[in-house]
């Protein structure tokens, strides 16, 4: 169960590329966005709006992937921030204003308090408690949305949420407000990324590689943990409002336990560690979820489960394993 | 079933942007141009084809409830030669699943990709509530064919939903001026999920129950979804002195909630009353005999006496290998009745049109819950006094009283 | 009160019999199993299946048992490839069996709620402290009980629960002593899957079978494990006597906040003790 890594894990950043890989990744990663940008000119409104909601899935699943890839704490109740997040950026919406930056900045800073009153409980754990215990909250805060009908509208959720507005323009034409989805998502997966490129983001990979080592060269571990927690509940607040712009509505569905194991699925089939895996894996789970959801007879978790299964013994690195041939072996949390 | 593959590559097509390729796409290719969210539709062409997207639930725990919506919908549609008046009806089905999260994504899937004109469908009230914009949009019209929840038709109204089921309050109202005015005044103890129909039922009940000069003794909501055991609660009954329970539930709370009223020794001492989902469709089997004497209110019992309901269920039993027709079945078998109805009158397929000649049906005469009509978009129609009975051994909802129309209850 | 004291006892033996499985697997292997409340759905289908007469409901313990037992075997066999994986993907793994298996059993028994009969004789009520109590709920508290000190005095006192402590307690110390600790592990994760059928059995009569029953129970289970404090056997019967009560007699002293008393119960042992009460510091690291 010890890992048996010796090296200082702030040397984790990619070593020595040659000019052509590191420079192949930046023109794919703008070409991406170039194409995702000019996509709502090409596509039909129905599938802008999938493709809008790809988005807000990917910025969340790279949330989780902060935690799940990065640091190596595997949350099972992430969804609980993401839903915090929609529905105070939706709640401030109906009643205060819905003009752009403060649904967004409401949603983050509710998934921030939220991350912050629940992971000083989570980060003094580990491993398998830590499942449980995300479970646990991501179950109660479910529940709280359900009960507490005065803030959350209850199980019939909070609808009436009125279009993001941008300097007083209601965004809702499809593509106007996928465009808004898309901008914030890239900025969101690129501070993300610079987190996880940074020499913090390395101590957090250390961390995740051997903690107690880390521990022994002075880094205060439960303060690193406990601050990426709570930053990937702020970014998980962002999607959450994001999700808000998207559908106007929010619902305990949101939060639920099939939401965050959604976008674990996601993760996993990206491969854990790889922010543009997430991306990719929640195009593929929204996809799959949406065109399977009416064949099969609704047994659509069937396919779900066969593809649990599947990714986590054939793709022990998802897909971002496919590409690179791997860097060390026998990787342990 | 059998359109499935062709919904399914459709679909894909759509995600993968090769939409352009069909009709009801290439209309719109591009997502930024002007406001028009909605897609061409395929209405216009007169006396053509309607299109209905059915969006009920395929999958999830209200699967068997999707089941009878679907049957009631094309029963009418076979017993009708599949046509509105002139009009040839095509059904696009979707999936709504258990929640928002699957349906609303569904019906704006029949709206946006399939090009529909009409939704028909929804379980879910969040659901219900939750695609308002989408249709207001789009300017379609949706008729609701269970979700029960009052802001439907109440607080969230527009002219393009409507609804052909009943609201949870109006089922509770007539139970609860029934309870008043049959020596219950007093002693009358309320229990109910703690999510929001279970508290719409509640109040509504409340209020017509004080109305009559009745007051309650105390109400207690249990945990949704999580619980079948009941013993707390149940002692809880009985230490507060009742002397009869209103209750609501469904599907598995209810079948778990009646048997334990019976095994903890209630069901002798305190009568217990119920909205009429607690012992409707197939969960009156599951509390065989625990279920006896147990009386509900619905706007609806295969056991209603009347011309109409007796062919219906006739119809319902040849069609479906015997299985006896539900409240669900009957919403939706209506929601094909008024909008046939409105066909004859309308000018166009849009929304407004539609909602205008919706308006304008006056009391539909030929449904199997006897005759309704309209009032702020659902329906006001008579509740059934009902009770389970066990006629040449099958449990059944024996009517005991029609206690006449009744209204959603005022805010 | 004195009824919702023994419910809490017919309820807490109920859930120590579903998780005590849950808690030794972990322990002893550091799985997360997931597909733990899938097991005790297909108990609970079984019994809806063939209960009714003592027969059937006796052939439906039977049946429960080999194919619990024949599950958790599987299970663990699928799980060790991953043994050198992180929890993630175990618990993944689980995950993905725990949708499967949930969805099989829909396909093959519907996705109506159906009921499950207690045996004939046990199906009525009785008088007990001035209160009518469901006969079959006493018998309950008294097979669970028995069945709690059966699983106690094997995991404490024999020679196979020696192993199985001192595999939960250092698996490499037991591997070197010559022991081939992934046969131990086939066995108790057999084992426990088999409580784990058999209380979807026993706990047919009470909570009925229905899609969705599978993460209830599972969360109850975690709960109770969490409390009691992972991989001890005494630890889950704690913590199972513990929820029964809180189940119970906590809904009925405060009702209002009945959906939130588990959790609340929950949150208060781990800010007190974030190990559980019976856990050893050792479970906190990992």
């Amino acid at each position: 169960m010890t890992a048996v890594q010796t090296r200082i894990p702030v040397a984790d950043a990619p070593a020595e590329p040659n000019r052509l890989r590191r420079g192949l990744p930046r023109i794919v990663a703008v070409a991406v966005v170039l194409v995702l940008a000019a996509a709502p000119l090409f596509l039909a409104p129905f599938a802008t709006t999938t493709l809008t909601r790809i988005v807000v899935f990917a910025l969340f699943a790279v949330s989780l992937d902060l935690l799940v890839g990065i640091t190596g704490l595997p949350s099972l109740g992430h969804a609980a921030y993401f839903g915090a997040g929609a529905y105070a950026a939706g709640w401030v919406s109906i009643n205060v204003t819905a003009e752009a930056p403060v649904p967004l900045l409401v949603g983050a800073a509710t998934g921030a308090v939220a991350a912050a009153l629940t992971g000083w409980i989570t980060v003094r754990t580990g491993g398998v408690f830590f499942l449980m215990l995300t479970l646990a909250i991501g179950e109660t805060v479910q529940q709280l949305a359900n009960t507490w009908e005065d803030a959350t509208g209850g199980a019939n959720g909070l609808t009436g949420v009125p279009s993001v507005r941008l300097a007083g323009e209601p965004l809702v034409n499809a593509g106007y407000l996928y465009w808004y989805v898309l901008a914030i998502g890239v900025v969101g997966f690129a501070l993300v990324w610079l987190v996880a490129r940074s020499p913090w983001g390395a101590a957090l990979r250390g961390i995740r590689d051997n903690e107690p080592r880390m521990r022994a060269l002075g880094y205060p571990t439960a303060v690193y943990k406990y601050a990426v927690f709570v930053l990937a509940g702020s970014v998980a607040g962002v999607a959450g409002s994001l999700l808000v712009a998207q559908q106007r509505l929010v619902t305990p569905a949101d939060l639920s336990f099939l939401t965050s194991s959604f976008a674990l699925l996601a993760v996993v089939i990206g491969g854990a560690g790889s922010l543009w895996g997430a991306c990719l894996g929640a195009a593929v789970v929204v996809l799959v979820r949406e065109t399977l959801g009416a064949s099969l007879d609704g047994h659509g978790p069937l396919v779900l489960g066969l593809v649990f299964v599947l990714v986590v013994y054939l793709l022990p690195r998802g897909a971002a394993g496919l590409r690179w041939p791997r860097r060390d072996k026998g990787r342990s949390t | 079933m059998a359109d499935q593959p062709i919904l399914t590559r459709r679909r894909l097509l759509s995600l993968f942007g090769a939409a352009a390729t069909l009709p009801v796409l290439s209309a719109c290719g591009s997502s930024v141009g002007g406001g028009d969210t909605g897609s061409g539709g395929s209405g216009g062409g007169g006396g053509g084809t309607v299109k209905v997207g059915l969006v009920v639930p395929q999958s999830g725990v209200y699967a068997a409830l999707g089941t009878d919506l679907q049957r009631g919908w094309e029963l009418w549609l076979q017993q009708n030669g599949g046509k509105f008046g002139d009009y040839t009806v095509e059904t696009v089905i979707a999936d709504e699943g258990e929640g928002p999260p699957t349906g609303v994504p569904a019906v704006q899937k029949v709206l946006q990709s399939d090009g529909v004109d009409v939704v028909v469908g929804l379980v879910n009230s969040a659901t219900a509530l939750g695609v308002k914009d989408t249709l207001t949009e789009a300017k379609k019209l949706l008729i609701v064919t269970n979700a029960g929840a009052e802001d439907v038709t109440r607080a969230q109204r527009t002219p393009y939903i409507w609804r052909s089921s009943f609201t949870n309050g109006q089922i509770a109202a007539a139970m609860g001026t029934h309870l008043a005015s049959s020596g219950f005044k007093d002693g009358v103890y309320l229990i109910a999920p703690d999510y929001a129909a279970g508290k719409e039922v509640i109040a509504g009940f409340t209020s017509a129950f004080e109305a009559g000069g009745g007051t309650v003794l105390a109400s207690a909501t249990t945990p949704f979804g999580t619980t079948t055991d009941y013993q707390p609660f149940l002692t809880g009954i009985q230490q507060a002195g009742a002397k009869a329970t209103f209750c609501f539930y469904s599907g598995a709370e209810a079948i778990a909630f009646v048997k334990q009223y019976q095994q903890f020794g209630l069901s002798s001492t305190i009568p217990l009353y119920g909205s009429g989902f607690l012992t409707e469709g197939s969960v009156l089997k599951q509390q065989a005999d625990a279920a006896l004497g147990v009386q509900t209110t619905l706007h609806y019992s295969d056991q209603i006496d009347n011309p109409a309901n007796k062919a219906f269920v006739e119809a319902y039993k040849g069609a479906y290998g015997g299985e006896s027709p539900s409240c669900f079945s009957v919403q939706s078998y209506d929601a094909a009745n008024v909008l046939n109805r409105a066909l004859a009158s309308a000018t166009a397929l849009d929304g407004d049109a539609l909602s205008t000649a919706l308006g304008g049906i006056g009391t539909v005469d030929d449904s199997p819950r006897g005759p309704w009509e309209f009032e702020n978009q659902t329906p006001k129609q008579n509740i059934y006094l009902r009770k389970v009975e066990n006629v040449e051994g099958v449990l059944v909802n024996a009517i005991v009283q029609d206690l006449g129309p009744q209204s959603q209850p005022a805010a | 009160m004195l009824v919702s004291v023994l419910n809490g006892f017919a309820i807490g033996f109920l859930l120590f019999i579903l998780a005590v499985g849950l808690s030794l697997v972990f322990g002893m292997m550091d799985v997360l199993n997931l597909a733990h409340g899938a097991l005790f759905l297909g108990g609970a289908y079984l019994g809806a299946a063939l209960a009714g007469s003592w027969g059937g409901f006796l052939a439906a313990l039977a049946v429960a048992a080999v194919a619990g037992l024949a599950a958790g075997a599987l299970l663990s066999l699928m799980t060790e490839p991953l043994r050198n994986r992180s929890h993630l993907d175990q618990a993944l793994l689980t995950l993905g069996v725990a949708f499967v298996a949930a969805e099989a059993l829909i396909i093959v028994f519907g996705d109506d709620p159906l009921s499950v009969p207690a045996p004939p004789g046990l199906d009525g009520s009785v008088t007990v402290l001035g209160a009518t109590y469901p006969t079959y709920r006493l018998v309950l508290i008294g097979v669970g009980a028995v069945l709690a000190i059966v699983v106690h005095v094997v995991v404490e006192r024999t020679r196979i629960g020696a192993l199985v402590r001192a595999t939960v307690a250092d698996r490499e110390m037991v591997a070197a002593l010559g022991v081939d600790n992934r046969l131990v592990k086939v066995v108790v994760f057999g084992v426990g899957s088999l409580l784990a059928t058999t209380a979807g059995v026993l706990g047919g009569p009470i909570y009925g079978a229905r899609p969705g029953l599978d993460a209830t129970v599972l969360i109850l289970a975690l709960v109770v494990v969490v409390i009691g404090g992972l991989g001890s056997v005494r630890g889950a019967l704690l913590g199972a006597l513990i929820i029964g009560q809180v189940d119970t007699l906590g809904r009925l002293l405060l009702p209002e906040l009945a959906s939130f008393v588990l959790f609340a119960a929950l949150a208060l042992v781990l800010v007190l003790r974030p190990q559980g009460i019976l856990g050893g510091a050792g479970a906190r690291a990992r």
